[in-house]
Formats: C-alpha cells, structure tokens, sequence
C-alpha cells in the first residue's frame, strides 16, 4: 500500500479501515444472543431467524447486517487489489448501509428475537461481545474509509443528531396527524392517519382555538409594530445622540433588567386593575411595549458600527437629528430590524406566564400559549391531548418557515451584539 | 456687570442667581418666564401646583398610610347607633402599600421636573445675560426633532417603564420587608413592615425555608454552569462541523437544527416533558427496544430529573449557540488555519490554539449573560418538571429540580408567599449584580487589549 498513489484517495488510512472490516467479519462469528439463548453467534442466529415461522418483517435488518458486513469486506478486498477511486466510493456505501443496519439492530434486536421465538425476554444489556465488537467495528471502518474517499467523517455525526433533534419534532406531527385519541399510546408510528385533528380544533365549541389564534396574531403584529418602534428609537438615542442623563438612563435600565421580570407581575396585574384593562389582549399590547425598551441592547451594538461620518455629513447638509434617525439609520439596518421583529413575533406567540396572570378565567381573551396549555392541564390532556399538537404544528408551521427565511438576519444581528 | 462664561450648576444658581433665579426654586418656571420663555415658565409653573394640589388632597394620607399600612383590620364592630355587631371594611394594605408607592413615584417625577426646570431657567438666563438667543416656545417644540430628539425619542418608553415597570418593581421590592405571607392577606387581614425578617428566616434560620433554600440556591448554580457551557460547546463544535470543508448542503444541516429554535420553547418542552413521562413514548421505546427492562424515572426521581433537564436543555439550547458561532467563526481570519496545517497541528491542536481562544475572547460577555440567563431560565424547569419531583425536606411547593425563579413564581401563584417570593426577587438580583459587575470589569480590561492577539 505505500508506495501506491492515487489521486482523490488517501490511502494512509487504507490498511486501518481495511482491518477494521475484518475485525467486523470476524465478530459475526463471535457470541450475538445472550446466554439463555446459547450465545449464539450472528450467522447462527440469522439462520434461526430466517427457519423460524412467526419472523417479524423486520428481520431483514438482522439479514443485512450480515450479508452486507460480508460484502463489505470482499469489496474491501477487491479494492486492495484493484484501488481506484470508484471502487473506494463503492465499498463507502456498502459500509454506509451496513452501519445502518448495525445501528439498526440496537432498536430491533430485541423484536426480531423475541417474536422468531430464538430468545424469550432479549435485553440489550445481556447481548453477547460480538454484538457490541460488530457495532463499533462497523463504525471505525466506516469513519476510515471516510478518510481513504476524502469525505469529511462529520457527516457521521451530523445524521445521529439530527436523527436526535428531530425525533420530538417528529413526534409532534404524528401525534397531530394520529388518528386513535389519547395521551399514552404504545407506539411510534399511528395506526390511522388523519386531519380530523386539525378540523376539530377549529370547529370545537369548548376550544376557541381560531379566536386564540386571532388574539395572538393581533398581539404579535401590534407588538411587531411597536415594540420594533421604541427599540429602535431608544437605540438610536442611546447610541447616536449624547445627552446629560444618558449614562444614568442606561445604568437604570440595566438594574431594573437584573430583577427576574415575573417578580413584579402580581403589582403589574394590580396597576392594570386600576387602570380598567385586566382581562383584556390590549393590556398584553401595552404592557410589551412599555417594557420594549429594556432589549435596547443588541440594536445599540448595531448601530454603534455604523459609522458616525455618515451623521456629520448629513449635519453639514442640513439633516435634523429625526431625518437621520429615519432616512440614513433605519434604511441601513434592515438585519437588526427583522432580528427585532422575528424576536418579538415569537415571543408573542410562547410567552405564557403573564397572559396566564392576566386572563384568568377568561377563554375568549386567551392566547395560543395561555391555550394550548389549559388544554394539557392534567384533567384534559387525555382527551385533548391530539388536538394540541395540531395546535402546536398550526402555530410552528409558519414561525419556522419565517425562521428559516430570516436565518441570515437572525445570525448577523446575534453575532453582531457579540461584537459590541 | 461682570460676566460668567460658564453655566452655574444646581447650588450655584441659587447662591449667585438674582431674585428671579433664586424664587424659580420655589416657583417652578419664574426665571423662564423673566427671559423671555413664556409658555414654558407657565408650564412648570402648572405642573408644580398640580403636584402640590395632589400632595395636599391625597399624597400626604398616601404616604402617611404607607408608614402603618392600614390599622383597621376588618371585622365585626359594634355599631352603637343601632346597637347591633356589623361587619366593617377594614384597610387593605396591599392597596395602601401600591397607592403609597404610587404616590413616591409621582413624586420622584415632580422632583425631577423640578430640577429640570431650575437648569432650564439658568440656561435661559445664561443665553440672555451673554446676549444668546433664548429660544422661544415653538423653537424649543422644533429642537424636539434635532439636538433635543432624546425628549421626543425617550417620552414614550419611559412613561411606559415608569408605568408598567419601575412602579410595580419598587411596590415588590418593598414587599420584602413586609409579612405579606399567606397568613396576612388582605383584605381580611392587614400586613405590616418587618425590616430585615424575611431575609434572616431565609438566609440564616435553621427553619425549613433556610433549609430550602440553600439546596435551591446550589441546584440553581449547577444548573446554570452546567446549562451553560453544555450548550456553548456543544453548539461550538456543531457549527465547526457544519462549517468545516467537505460538507456539501450546509444550509440543509443548519435548517434541521433552527427547526427545534422555530418551535416556540413551550410547546417543544411541554412535548418532550410528556414524552419522558412514565408511559410517555421514550419509556415506550425503550422497553420495546429491550434497553431497559422497566421504566426510567426520567422526571420522577430528584437526580434522574435533574441529568434530563439539562439535556434537554441542551436540545433546545445548542442551536442558538450554533446559530451566533457561525457568524463568529467565519470571522477568523483563513491564515491562521492555513499557517497552523503547514506546521502540521492537527484539529484538535488547531481548536485548542486557535478557534478557542479566538471564540473565548469574543464571546465573555455573551456567555456571563447566558450563565444570568440561565440561572433565570423558567421556561426551561418549569414547563419541563414543573420543578418537581416535589420532596418532603423542602418548604411546601418546592421541588428538586426548581430554580430560585421557579420557587419565587411558586410562592406567589400558589402559596401567596408574597414576602418571600420578594426576597427571593432581590436575592437573585444580587446574584445577578455581581455577575454583571465580573463582566463589566472584564470587558473594560478587554477593550484596552487591542483586540484578539
């Protein structure tokens, strides 16, 4: 192998991956079942598998494992003999479906052997050395041939947590498509499909949903709207114009922003008793913009970086402060803005704890969150349970996909708070 | 007449200002209105008797009552005119405690207004004896849109903080140093000051509270460091990986991870939370997968809890950080990992030498904000655990897994513990105090270092 070149192939790595594939072989032969079923080895036991009469469809995993460790190692071995780039990519993706069903055998391991009747009460715990020396073989092998195709090895991790962070999400939107009502089902993967969930949500006469989803969108656009508006204003002022006071005014703000903010909720719920507006979306309006201005920060690291030339120029010439503020600041900070904006739209819609103070009994001024939650409260949730989660993929449908639009926004005004 | 180039300050005015300046102390707006400022004089001038008319109608009962907070408890009293027992309205001293601090924060603002318009009257006084021009009324209105924008920028924001706020803030904050517990609720019965009390059973006393709230306090701190830095790392090394040479489709991988950031973070917890439950789905699977052979306790037992909190956390949290690392990470400059693989380092030396100091550096601030946060992180215990599982060696209501956020909102949405709950209020903010003030320090050393070396 060293004195061996080839382009697009590194082959340092070439005699490791390549005994890492026969360690794997020879684990197929090493103790798979556990010792109430004999410690069988791997190929035994597919071979009881494959005989036995009640085999689950998902034996072939078992199958492919084997069959494809198997032509793994004779492709590794062919590209021993004949290396070139092709055949190297070839032998990656047999190993890259041979590790699957390795990976794969973690989850099923236990129905195959059980319904085949090979072992009684299978746990993982218990499984024999040449399952877990198989696995970890297949994984080296794999990673090794990574490195002799030049494919970053990364991609190895990358699905497992993706695999991970969207097994919840997934969850979510099979609950909300499942047919069979209730809170603990024993299963994945519904038995029935359906949209009833969605269409009762909307026509339930004891879930508002639609209303709450109004209230809601209302609360997130005013506050769209006004929030971004006084953020902005205080970040400009702060940041572009020097006054006495304004070191005073910023050291203020930061005290108050150290105490937890529900801490004064119950007082805060007293004012707007006084004041007549209790119970109503308005108050959830005004309350978040009077308190906007205290997320001034981030929009000040923005507008810090813009140079200060631009507002001597535009003096010279004539520009009052407000015309820069709104002709010159504001045109340029079209990332800051929408990172303002996305913020305070998702906050409306997940903020829960004062609404909750807020509204009290009243369902018809609920929002989503204050909503969807009275539907798991413990005495519901059995009932409500499916219906909530169609709530939730309602409302995360289009947040996500503004997300996703707004990515870029999102990272340039976070990294741009880091810098200031 | 001798001039002065310079403006008199707040004494000065008084003890070398003429007549005019000298009343304008008691008479809001008198020297505006001596040079030539009209309608502003006038204005002070009402702002100040409004004040004053509030003060002697209604301020000084106010705050007279805010020194007994009430004195009649409700109850039955004999009424001699027609000689029976009847039951009387006592004094709430919750609403004597807000309108009293109403009362302190309307008189703040005048005291303010009233230091404004004494340096108002000095500069117009100023611009007058040095032959400047005063600005009239509707000049001062205009000036609102250029030199004075901040009067016209600021007003709203803080009228709205003042409100919405500073007020309720200060009315909490006194309510530390009152037994407004669940035994004192108005408006059946009255609540009084207790000075330092409150702070002395929860700190000191050998009492369940202080046995509650040490072990919070300590749970609070290991789950904010260990909230934390699980999440800058893991997001740290997630965007390496994404962003690393060879891995086609970045914005693909990046959008599987901001999808969990999209959802809002209740609905994501309150799901996974039922997910972990005992017949949730992952106790469901992992029996069937033959994991394990009985259910896990993954929020039902005090340590078991309190590793799933924390990873699930780190689900929910990882993305954020890899979202902010990415932008930071690009911005290192391409030579240093060109030069560093020319001498041979491989990825780790060159993670160890070169990106993480470089992210070390940049992101201090970000990271003692995120430990603040985090040990305020509500949603995150609350929506999860609920603070549970609850435990008989805390005070009723807490559980192991609750934060000192979690407790305080506890013991005023369900024990009515106000005084505690305030105490726990301004504990946390000294918490939060000093780990700003850390920060602060370290930032100002840092802006002298002439960036990243």
């Amino acid at each position: 192998m060293r004195n061996k070149t080839v382009i697009g192939l590194n082959l340092e790595h070439f005699l490791k991956a390549l005994i890492a594939i026969v360690i794997g072989f020879i684990s197929l032969l090493l103790p798979f079942t556990s010792k109430e079923a004999g410690r069988k080895n791997m190929v035994s036991t597919a071979a009881s598998v494959l005989s036995a009469e009640h085999a689950p469809v998902i034996s072939f995993f078992l199958y492919l494992a084997v069959v494809l460790t198997v032509v793994s190692l004779l492709v590794g071995i062919a590209s021993y003999i004949w290396t070139s780039v092709k055949i190297v990519r070839c032998w990656m993706y047999v190993q890259i479906c041979a590790t699957f069903f390795w990976t794969m055998l973690l989850f099923a391991a236990k129905v195959i052997l059980d319904e085949s009747g090979v072992e009684s009460n299978f746990l993982l715990k218990n499984a024999g050395v040449g399952f877990w020396l198989g696995l970890i073989a297949a994984y080296v092998s794999l990673v090794f041939i990574m490195k002799v195709a030049e494919v970053n090895v990364g991609y190895i991790i990358l699905t497992i947590l993706g695999v991970i962070w969207m097994f919840p999400i997934l969850w979510i939107l099979l609950t909300a498509l499942r047919a069979e009502q209730g809170y603990y089902v024993g299963y994945f993967f519904p038995k029935h499909l359906t949209l009833k969930n969605f269409y009762d949500l909307f026509h339930n006469t004891a879930v508002p949903f639609g209303k709450w989803w109004l209230n809601t969108m209302i609360v997130a656009v005013c506050g769209c709207v006004l929030n971004t508006l006084i953020v902005l204003g205080t970040a400009f002022v702060l940041s572009r114009t020097r006054f006495s006071g304004r070191k005073p005014f910023m050291n203020i703000l930061m005290i108050i922003g150290m105490f937890p903010g529900f801490m004064s909720m119950v007082a805060l719920y007293n004012i707007l008793k006084g004041l007549g507006m209790n119970q109503s979306i308005g108050a959830l309006i005004v309350v978040g913009a009077a308190g906007a201005a205290m997320g001034y920060h981030i929009t000040k690291g923005f507008f810090d970086t813009i140079p200060k030339a631009i507002d001597e120029a535009a003096i010279i010439d004539g520009a009052s402060r407000l015309q820069i503020f709104t002709r010159i600041t504001i045109p340029l900070s079209k990332s800051i803005i929408v990172y303002q904006v996305l913020g305070t739209f998702l906050g409306a819609w997940s903020d829960y704890i004062f609404p909750r103070l807020l509204f009290g009994d009243r369902q018809s001024s609920y929002t989503v969150a204050v909503g969807l939650f009275w539907m798991t409260d413990f005495r519901r949730i059995d009932s409500y349970y499916t219906q909530f989660a169609a709530g939730a993929v309602v409302i995360a449908v289009p947040i996500v996909i503004l997300f996703i639009w707004l990515q870029r926004f999102y990272v340039e005004g976070l990294s741009g708070s880091v810098k200031g | 007449m001798d001039r002065e180039y310079k403006r008199r300050n707040f004494i000065t005015t008084f003890t070398k200002g003429n007549i005019f300046s000298k009343l304008s102390y008691v008479f809001c707006g008198l020297a505006n209105i001596r040079y030539g400022q009209v309608v502003k004089g006038l204005l002070f001038l009402l702002l100040e008797a409004c004040y004053f008319i509030f003060l002697f109608t209604k301020g000084i009962g106010l705050l007279h009552d805010l020194t007994t907070l009430g004195e009649h408890e409700q109850g039955m009293a004999f009424n001699e005119a027609i000689g029976i027992y009847e039951m009387q309205q006592g004094d709430n001293s919750m609403i004597i405690l807000l309108t009293g601090v109403v009362a302190i924060v309307v008189t703040i603002c005048f005291l303010a207004i009233w230091l404004f318009s004494i340096s108002s009257g000095e500069n117009a006084r100023f611009n007058h004896d040095n032959g400047h021009h005063v600005n009239n009324f509707f000049e001062d209105v205009r000036s609102l849109t250029n030199e004075n924008i901040h009067f016209l920028l600021l007003a709203i924001p803080v009228v709205g903080l003042l409100i919405f706020t500073f007020t309720p803030l200060i009315y909490m904050i006194l309510m530390a140093f009152t037994n407004y517990d669940n035994e004192h609720q108005p408006p059946g019965h009255l609540f009084d000051w207790v000075q330092l009390d409150n702070f002395k059973t929860l700190l000191l006393s050998s009492d369940k509270l202080s046995q509650t709230f040490w072990p919070v306090l300590g749970w609070t701190f290991i789950w904010g460091i260990f909230a934390t830095f699980s999440c800058y790392f893991g997001g740290m090394i997630l965007a390496m990986i994404i962003n690393s040479k060879g891995i086609k489709i970045k914005k693909f991988w990046r959008t599987i991870f901001v999808v969990t950031m999209g959802i809002p973070s209740f609905i994501s917890l309150k799901v996974v939370g039922t997910m972990l439950g005992e017949k949730g789905i992952f106790n469901v699977l992992i029996q069937k997968w033959g994991w394990t052979a009985s259910a896990v306790p993954f929020l039902t037992q005090a340590s078991f809890a309190r590793v799933s909190v924390i990873l699930v956390n780190f689900w929910i949290g990882v993305p954020v950080t890899m979202l902010m690392v990415s932008g930071i990470l690009m911005n290192i400059p391409g030579e240093l990992y060109e030069s560093a693989r020319i001498d041979g380092a491989n990825p780790f030396v060159i993670f160890r030498k070169i990106t993480f100091p470089y992210m070390w550096f940049v992101t201090t601030p970000y990271i003692i904000a995120n430990l603040i946060g985090n040990f305020n992180n509500f949603s995150a215990i609350y929506f999860l655990t609920g603070g549970g599982p609850m435990t008989l060696d805390y005070y009723k209501g807490a559980g192991k897994t609750d934060l000192l956020v979690t407790w305080l909102y506890k013991l005023t949405a369900d024990t009515n513990d106000y005084n505690l709950a305030a105490t726990i209020g301004i504990l946390i903010f000294i918490i939060s105090a000093t780990f700003t003030l850390i920060t602060f320090q370290r930032s100002g050393s840092m802006k002298n270092e002439e960036g990243f070396q």
